[in-house]
């Protein structure tokens, strides 16, 4: 099987394309444009996860694959670079768009949708593809704001005050947190005197440690805000409850996600001793990630502030995955990460599906907050059953995906020696399960408060099967990954251990350090002898 | 002296940004968060060397391109900061008027400058921006304004569904 | 709120803007200019005619057309792009040359993108005036009606 290597910007094509287009019906007075832009939209979702699904088995059967936009040699153009780890985050987030597309079909008002939200599905979708696939750092800032923009809209659409309130707070932390990325970006191009990223990590290697830590802990923070862990986490829950549940979901599997991605693949390309001499700052920062989420969604009343903080938690696992990855383990470098990759995929899964089947719950009764909810058992048994798995599985219990990723993280971090972090994670998860039996309990135990106000477009024929379809494939999903976790093991093992093969990367991506790029180099990037430059440059 | 001086300016004006982005009022807010976006502008600007009046327009013969590094960026600007500066000039163009709109639209709704749950008591103390009384009008009640439970009331009383159940 | 002057001044300068932008535009590839300069040069011809005519005649003449034309840009940006897969890849330029009286003309898909861009920014831009345009004038209007309120209250 070959593949042209442009195939490989098609996951940002085919968002911006139809998009585009979407945008361009929406202010033509056609007839029937709201259904032509649906039509669209659910066609480009398919289309991506066809895309998606394509690269994936192409990049498990051939390795990564690097391609340069314009043809332009690699330190000057930007590079597009494909290997395991960014097509599974393809995939998932296609896969997400796929499943939240029919749910925000049945659920969307005809006022928000007017006002564009199926368009601004696929830029956020584009942004995202853009980040998981760029090989060039300022690209990757601009693919942050791409998707951002998009999010900003989804977040805001319909104008409700509380919206706009959350929107100002998302915005504002946001940006601030952009500017951070773009700071690096100069920094990195100030001292390094590139932005490609595999430029940068050869160059990385031999620069001094200021520089190294400027860097990484600029990045830190602008992932990290990106991801919510925990100093720079308030954006999340104080904009995650405001706008309609689709995009809490849609944003649940996709924006935090990709913040987590950009450290799985930056960190272990740039500076992948950092992570070690690093580690007790990433674990801080993981085990209280972990703690604070979790503690503070034992006090919010209503579904989707618990399940925002309850994002936050386990965004730490994540971080306490990252920061074990380079140390040595008998299972071997980088197991730490793979499991971390796992634990983001189930993540994802899990959350969305509690987001959308929460989501569900309050769009049905009108109302989210617990103490008004209850009973709901009778009324909706399969609701109910499906909500009883995705929170068992985000709590950790077998035979689910989260019972894996939590028990790998475990041994991983246990067998590199963190019993620390590793006893905090197992109080957390205890902690995780007692939030979601508080949160089942409450919404579907007891005697019910109240009944479900009907309502005209909850009596459309598909409605039912349009919300709950998505949430029964998605703990379909989860289950799977628990049951059959062997060859998912293996497919994230190897994205695991081609993100870590920096030699690699640089390879791939393309023979750099030209006798030329040597000569205007200035002498303070101390790239003097064209012999040691081109092994650094993995040739 | 000149880098000096621009690293100099760009602190002086990161710390303007962060202080009046954590200023109540949101005029304060949209002006703070314009420095700061020009202060990273100026910083990535200062990631080249600073040449004067030499724009990065190579000329068409290419013999007369020097080859070494240093004459190289000394008679040419480097090209890619500026690049950069213009798209994220633009994109926080782009920012900006989203956030000036979600001010405005918060204006137009509440009638207020500030976030509900702000104290009415600390506004007129200090504040330059609240002369105009006009703008300055809270919404009820807002001494003891619980924001969460004000925001959690917004977001899950759908009055239009209430209307519905009411109509049928 | 409509100024005489401002409106010779629209009525004069609009149309030189606009050429000014078209050179800006034309000018882009090799100097400076280019499509996202011109795209500003004409948004502030049309802000010119919104302080010169209002708010509302400005939308009636330009309103309808901003965001389709943002839309239109975006398309023919990504369509520029997609043509470079017929040279090569995705971004890879394609040029023309002509040459006409003597001068050579060249032509390609940066200039392509270029006009995507430009107008992607006018009708980002129109857009944005606009609507901050008429908060400004709702704000004066409701000013000068509360203002009116006090002045008839102290009578």
């Amino acid at each position: 099987m070959s593949l042209h290597p442009t195939v490989i910007t098609l996951p940002v094509a085919i968002p911006l394309l139809l998009g585009a287009a979407g945008m361009f019906l929406q202010f033509l007075q056609l007839p029937r444009r709201l259904q032509i832009q649906q039509t669209l939209v659910g066609g480009g979702v398919i289309v991506n996860l066809a895309v998606a699904l394509l690269l994936l088995v192409f990049v498990l059967n051939k390795g990564p694959v690097a391609y340069q936009m314009g043809l332009w040699t690699p330190p000057f153009g930007i590079t597009v670079y494909l290997d395991a780890l960014s097509a599974i985050m393809l995939v998932m987030v296609a896969l997400l768009s796929v499943l939240i597309f029919p749910f925000a079909l049945a659920t969307i008002d005809s006022e928000r949708a007017q006002l564009g939200f199926f368009p601004m599905m696929l830029f956020l979708l584009m942004g995202a593809n853009g980040a998981f696939l760029t090989g060039d750092l300022f690209n990757l800032y601009v693919f942050y704001e791409v998707m951002l923009m998009a999010s900003f809209v989804l977040l805001t659409v319909g104008g409700t005050p509380s919206q706009v309130n959350g929107g100002i707070r998302y915005v504002v932390l946001n940006l601030v947190g952009s500017m951070m990325l773009l700071l690096a970006a100069g920094v990195s191009y100030g001292t390094l005197g590139t932005l490609n990223m595999a430029h940068i990590a050869v160059r990385m290697n031999d620069a001094p440690y200021l520089v190294q830590a400027m860097i990484a802990g600029l990045l830190l923070i602008a992932f990290g805000a990106k991801a919510a862990v925990f100093p720079v986490f308030f954006w999340l829950p104080s904009s995650y409850h405001t706008p309609h549940p689709v995009v809490t979901a849609l944003f649940s599997g996709v924006l935090t996600k990709v913040g987590m991605y950009s450290m799985f693949r930056i960190f272990p390309l740039f500076f992948p001793w950092l992570l070690n001499s690093w580690q007790p700052l990433l674990m801080a920062i993981a085990g209280l990630t972990m703690v604070v989420g979790v503690l503070g969604a034992f006090a919010q009343p209503t579904i989707r502030r618990l399940l925002s903080f309850h994002i936050i938690s386990q965004i730490g696992y994540m971080v306490m995955g990252l920061a074990v990855a380079m140390t040595p383990n008998p299972y071997g470098v980088g197991f730490g990460l793979a499991l971390a990759i796992l634990f983001l995929v189930h993540n994802q899964i899990v959350k969305t599906a509690l987001l959308l089947g929460g989501g569900a719950v309050e769009l049905e009764m009108g109302t989210g907050k617990l103490n008004e909810l209850g009973g709901l058992v009778r009324l909706k048994p399969l609701q109910a059953t499906i909500f009883f798995i995705a929170a068992f599985s985000l709590a950790g219990f077998p035979p689910t995906s989260g019972f894996i990723g939590k028990l790998g993280l475990l041994e991983v971090t246990f067998s590199s020696g963190q019993w620390v972090i590793a006893g905090v994670s197992v109080f957390v998860s205890l902690l995780t399960t007692m939030s979601m039996i508080r949160l089942w309990q409450y919404i579907f135990w007891g005697k019910p408060h109240r009944h479900p106000p009907t309502s005209r477009r909850r009596m459309e024929p598909n409605y039912a099967w349009m919300t709950t379809a998505p949430v029964i494939t998605l703990v379909a999903l989860s289950l799977a990954l628990g049951l059959f976790a062997q060859p998912a093991l293996d497919v994230v093992q190897t994205a695991a251990n081609q993100a870590i093969d920096r030699a690699a990367y640089v390879k791939t991506v393309g023979p750099m350090l030209t006798e030329q790029d040597l000569r205007i180099a200035p002498p303070e990037w101390g790239l003097t002898d064209l012999g040691q430059a081109t092994e650094l440059a993995g040739r | 002296m000149t880098a000096f001086m621009l690293a100099l300016l760009v602190g002086v004006l990161f710390a303007c940004g962060a202080y009046l982005v954590l200023q109540r009022g949101q005029i304060k807010l949209i002006l703070g968060l314009g420095l700061f976006t020009h202060a990273v502008n100026l910083a990535l600007f200062g990631t080249s060397a600073l040449t004067r009046g030499a724009p990065p327009i190579v000329p068409e013969d290419m013999e007369s391109v020097p080859q070494r590094a240093d004459v190289l960026f000394a008679s040419y600007a480097d090209p890619l900061p500026q690049a950069l500066i213009l798209t994220a000039i633009v994109i926080s163009f782009g920012v900006t008027a989203f956030i000036v709109a979600l001010v405005y639209r918060r204006d137009a709704l509440t009638g207020s400058d500030l976030a509900p749950g702000e104290l009415a008591t600390v506004i007129n103390t200090s504040d330059p921006f609240a002369e105009f009384t006009l703008r300055t009008k809270l919404p009820d009640a807002a001494d003891d304004y619980d924001i969460l439970q004000y925001e959690l009331d917004e977001v899950y009383d759908h009055p239009e569904a209430e209307r519905e159940v009411a109509r049928e | 709120m409509i100024e005489i002057y401002l409106r010779l001044v629209d009525k004069i300068l609009t149309p030189v803007i606009l050429l000014i932008a078209i050179f800006l535009f034309l000018r882009g590839h090799d100097l400076p200019g280019g499509g996202f300069i011109a795209g500003l040069v004409a948004a502030s011809a049309i802000e010119l005619t919104i302080l010169a005519r209002g708010t509302q005649a400005t939308r009636d003449r330009y309103g309808p057309w901003a965001v389709p034309l943002a839309g239109a840009g975006l398309t023919i940006a990504v369509g520029a792009a997609l043509l470079g897969m017929y040279n090569g890849g995705f971004f890879r330029s394609i040029w023309l040359e002509f040459s006409m009286t003597g001068e050579k003309l060249k032509f390609g898909t940066p200039q392509l993108f270029d006009l995507g861009v430009m107008f992607v920014v006018v009708g980002m831009a129109i857009t944005y005036l606009l609507r901050l345009g008429e908060a400004a004038e709702a704000a004066v209007t409701e000013q000068t009606r509360l203002g009116r309120q006090t002045e008839d209250r102290q009578r």
